[in-house]
């Protein structure tokens, strides 16, 4: 897994490359709970180049909206392929986070 | 213990083709077993939509597994089979672990709010819907979990 974290306005953007398992998440976690106790309020997860995730990852989702709704920001995500789409749809993910298909439809009124 | 991975072919005449491998209680292996069935899929030109809900399947089970069923025994061992044909996957997974059936848990409430949500359980709800068939035995001291999934040819 490589993560990488760059900034658009005032919009952190984290993105994610591999997978997010139960032996990654916990790397994916440390950068998001990095991103946000460092200040980010808006932040936006680019899942371009993330090839799945698995319930661990989601638990890191989870946590990461949960975090940032009690300091009063807010979580958006993109670039999700057929299967991690799949996951976030079973899950009950897809009406809980905020899912955008690309990251101009992502950062559009953020 | 060495890992070990075997690749085998079916007798002539018949399509199938499969590789067999064992692991031991450790989360390491977990990796080690995704990483093997990606190559393998690549090799065998598998659908990448398929690859993807089998490594998500084989995370979610063999965790459970690793964490759990090998909770108090420390010779825990699992052993994963991959058995392709033209038109279906089937992996077999039999470990010496507590006997326990992923599929009789209650599939959680997926409509809650971010609030209340929670994870647990939610895994195994994921392989269930992402697989085409999921039975479950235990026979000889040995948990016995089978995944079907089917192969169409890739779409767009």
């Amino acid at each position: 897994m490589e993560i990488s974290t760059r900034t658009q306005g005032d919009v952190t953007i984290v993105g994610i490359l591999g997978s997010m398992d139960s032996v990654t998440s916990p790397q994916a976690q440390q950068a998001l709970e990095a991103a946000v106790s460092g200040g980010a309020k808006k932040l936006a997860v680019d899942f371009t180049k993330l090839d799945y995730i698995s319930s661990a990852g989601l638990r890191v989702m989870l946590g990461t909206a949960k975090q940032l709704k009690a300091s009063g920001g807010a979580l958006r995500s993109f670039g999700l392929n057929q299967t991690v789409k799949e996951v976030f749809d079973i899950s009950g993910f897809s009406t809980i986070l905020a899912v955008f298909a690309t990251e101009d439809e992502a950062m559009r009124g953020f | 213990v060495p890992p070990e991975v075997s690749l085998s072919v079916a007798p002539e005449g018949e399509m199938a083709e499969g590789f067999q491998m064992s692991i031991g209680p450790d989360l390491n292996e977990v990796v080690r077993v995704n990483q093997t069935f990606a190559d393998f899929a690549d090799s065998h030109a598998l659908p990448t939509a398929v690859r993807r809900s089998v490594n998500v399947a084989l995370d979610e089970l063999l965790t459970n597994t690793v964490n759990y069923g090998f909770l108090k025994r420390s010779d825990g061992a699992l052993s994963i089979e991959v058995d392709l044909q033209p038109d279906r996957l089937t992996l077999t997974l039999i470990d010496n672990g507590a006997p326990f059936d992923p599929w009789i848990r209650i599939a959680p409430d997926t409509t809650l709010s971010m609030e209340s949500r929670r994870i647990g359980g939610l895994g195994i709800h994921l392989v269930k819907k992402m697989m085409d068939e999921s039975r479950y035995e235990y026979r000889d001291g040995k948990n016995i979990v089978v995944l079907v999934k089917q192969v169409l040819p890739e779409n767009g």
